[in-house]
C-alpha cells in the first residue's frame, strides 16, 4: 500500500490530502430496505460542496424517486445523503451514477473553458 | 407557468418569487426531454468577459445553482496553496508581539506553485519537497546620513519599517534548481509587516506549508469568488416620452437608453448586466404592469479575484478538477462499502 | 509551545549573558547593552538612562503562524 501511494502522490498535482481521507468514508447507515432501494448513505470529510452538487446530479435520474441530503450537526464533518429509486434499480447504482454524471458534468465544463480561454474572445487586461 | 419564465426569479415590490428551480425529471407534466449528458453539453455554455492577471470575470451558463456553488465554494476553501505555517523566533524586539508577528507573517501570500509539493502531515519532518524556508533578519538602527533634525522614521532611521521584500528564501536540497525559472517569493513586495525603532531587532525562521481555506483563511487562492444571477428586465408595454426618461433613471447608468421613433421617446433595455436590481422602479405607479424584473437562474456571473499566487483562468479549472476528484474518491469509498456490505449479506 | 525545530534553524546570536554576579540589561533609551552589578544603582553606562530592558531569552520560540 506504501509503494504504491508514493508513486501516486508524485504523479497527481494532489489537490486533495488523500493520507487525510478517512478509513471509512462511506457508510450505509441503518434501516436500509433489504433491496437497497431506499438508503441512506452517511459520507465523512465532505459538505455541501460535493452534497448538494451530488444531490442534483442523483436528482436527474428518471429513475430516482427521492434524493435528499442534509448535514445532522455542523461540528461533524458528515454529510447524510438519502436516496429511494424505483425497483428498476437501487440506490446504490443510483449513487455511483450520479458520481459518474457529475464528474462527467465537470469534464465538460472544463473542456468548455479551456476551448473559450483558447478562442480568446475577451477583453483582457493588465 | 410559461416555459420561459422556469427559470426566472421573479423580483417583485415586497418579495421575490419563484426562487427554487424544479428542473428535475416529471417536475411538469409538459417537460419533454429529460436530462441527458448529450443535452447538458449542448445547452450549458462558459463565457468569459474579462481576463486580467488577477482577476477573471465569466459566466456559467445552463447549470445549477448547486454546481455553480460547488465551484465557489471550492475556490474559497479547497484549493491549496502555500502558506507560512510555523514561525521559529530567535529574536524579536520589536513593538509587535511574537505571537501577532507570526500571524501577520502567515497572512502574506507566497507565490510559489503548490503543485510542486507535497503535503505535510504533523507528524511528518519538513524536507525540500514539502516545506519553503525564509528567513527574516532585520534590525533597525539611527541613519547617520540624515540631516540634523529630521522628523520622517523613513529617513532618520534605517530599517524603521519591514516589508514582505525583506523575507529571503533560503532554498534548500534541490529547490534552487527547482524554481530557478520562477524563484519562490512574496506575491507583493510593499506589504508591511512591522515597523521598528533603532535597538529593535527581529531575527526568525519561517516554514511555508501546504494547507487549504477550509483550515486557514491564509491558504486560501482567492481574494474573493462570488457569483450573482443575470438581471432581467422585461418591458411589457412600451413605455415612452417623459416616463421613458424617469424609467430610465430608475436604473444604474447605461441599463436603459432612449430611443427616438417619429419624434416619440421609448425605454429600450441595452445591458440589463450592469443593474443591481435595486427595485426603484417597482415604486413608481405609472410603471406598474408595464415592467418586470426577473434573474436567470441558470445565468451565473461569476467574478474571482486571485491572491496572485494562482492565474484566475488556472483558479476555475482547478476547481473543477477538485470537484472531479472529490468524485473518484468518494467512487472509490462507494465501491468499498457496498462490498462491505455485499460480504455481510453472504454470512 | 517551544521545541527545537529539526530543520537547522540557526542558534541565538543575542540573548542573556551573564559573567559572574554582572547581569546584562538593554537601555531603553539608546538600546546599548549594559552590565550591572549587584546593589549597582540602576543606570545606563552609556547615557545615563534609568530605564533598562531585561533581555530576551536566548532559546528559540516556535509559534504558528495562525
Amino acid at each position: 500500500m506504501a509503494a504504491m501511494e508514493v508513486t501516486e502522490e508524485n504523479t497527481r498535482p494532489n489537490y486533495i490530502a488523500l493520507l487525510d481521507t478517512p478509513e471509512e468514508k462511506i457508510t450505509i447507515l441503518p434501516g436500509a430496505s433489504a433491496d437497497l432501494t431506499s438508503v441512506t448513505f452517511c459520507i465523512k470529510e465532505e459538505d455541501h460542496t460535493l452534497g448538494n452538487s451530488l444531490r442534483w446530479a442523483i436528482m436527474q435520474n428518471p429513475q430516482v424517486d427521492f434524493c435528499g441530503y442534509s448535514i445532522p450537526h455542523p461540528s461533524e464533518a458528515k454529510t447524510n445523503v438519502r436516496i429511494q429509486t424505483t425497483e428498476r434499480t437501487n440506490a446504490v447504482e443510483a449513487m455511483a451514477k450520479g458520481m459518474d454524471d457529475l464528474k462527467v458534468v465537470c469534464l465538460m465544463m472544463k473542456d468548455k473553458l479551456a476551448q473559450r480561454l483558447d478562442e480568446g474572445d475577451f477583453a483582457r487586461m493588465n | 407557468m410559461a416555459l420561459e419564465d422556469r427559470n426566472r426569479v421573479v423580483i417583485l415590490e415586497d418579495r421575490v418569487e419563484n426562487v427554487s428551480g424544479a428542473e428535475f425529471p416529471m417536475s411538469f407534466s409538459d417537460q419533454g426531454i429529460p436530462f441527458t449528458l448529450k443535452g447538458f453539453k449542448e445547452s450549458f455554455d462558459i463565457k468569459i468577459i474579462r481576463l486580467t492577471p488577477t482577476d477573471i470575470e465569466f459566466d456559467l451558463i445552463g447549470v445549477d445553482a448547486s454546481i455553480a456553488n460547488a465551484l465557489r465554494r471550492i475556490l474559497i476553501a479547497e484549493i491549496p496553496t502555500m502558506a507560512i505555517e510555523k514561525v521559529y523566533m530567535i529574536n524579536n524586539t520589536g513593538i509587535i508581539q511574537d505571537e501577532v508577528l507570526a500571524h501577520r507573517l502567515g497572512l502574506i501570500p507566497i507565490k510559489a506553485n503548490p503543485d510542486e509539493f507535497l503535503w505535510k502531515r504533523a507528524d511528518e519532518q519538513p524536507t525540500d519537497q514539502n516545506t519553503i524556508v525564509f528567513k527574516l533578519e532585520v534590525a533597525c538602527s539611527h541613519n547617520r546620513d540624515a540631516t540634523p533634525g529630521e522628523a520622517d522614521p523613513k529617513m532618520k532611521y534605517i530599517n524603521s519599517a519591514v516589508y514582505s521584500s525583506q523575507l529571503v528564501w533560503d532554498p534548500r536540497g534541490d529547490q534552487e534548481e527547482r524554481f530557478a525559472m520562477d524563484p519562490i517569493r512574496p506575491v507583493h513586495e510593499d506589504i508591511l509587516i512591522t515597523k521598528l525603532r533603532p535597538g529593535h531587532e527581529i531575527i526568525c525562521e519561517l516554514h511555508c506549508e501546504k494547507g487549504i481555506g477550509k483550515d486557514h483563511a491564509k491558504f486560501s487562492p482567492v481574494a474573493t469568488a462570488s457569483y450573482r444571477l443575470l438581471p432581467e428586465i422585461q418591458i411589457l408595454e412600451d413605455i415612452i416620452g417623459e416616463d421613458a426618461e424617469l424609467f430610465r433613471d430608475c436604473f444604474p447608468p447605461g441599463v436603459v437608453d432612449i430611443v427616438e421613433e417619429n419624434g416619440v421617446k421609448r425605454a429600450k433595455v441595452v445591458n440589463p448586466r450592469k443593474d443591481t436590481v435595486s427595485r426603484e422602479v417597482l415604486r413608481h405607479k405609472q410603471f406598474e404592469g408595464k415592467v418586470r424584473l426577473t434573474r436567470v437562474r441558470d445565468h451565473f456571473i461569476f467574478n474571482v479575484e486571485s491572491t496572485g499566487i494562482i492565474a484566475p483562468e488556472k483558479l476555475i479549472s482547478q476547481a473543477l478538477d477538485v470537484l472531479i476528484e472529490k468524485c473518484d474518491i468518494s467512487k472509490t469509498a462507494l465501491a468499498q462499502a457496498t462490498k462491505g456490505n455485499s460480504e455481510e449479506d453472504e454470512e | 509551545m517551544s521545541s527545537q525545530a529539526q530543520y537547522g534553524v540557526q542558534k541565538s546570536m543575542t540573548g542573556v549573558k551573564k559573567t559572574g554576579s554582572q547581569m546584562s540589561y538593554l537601555c531603553a533609551a539608546c538600546a546599548k547593552p549594559t552590565e550591572i552589578k549587584p546593589k549597582e544603582p540602576i543606570r545606563c553606562h552609556d547615557c545615563g538612562h534609568r530605564i533598562l530592558y531585561k533581555k530576551r531569552t536566548p532559546r528559540m520560540v516556535q509559534f504558528e503562524a495562525r
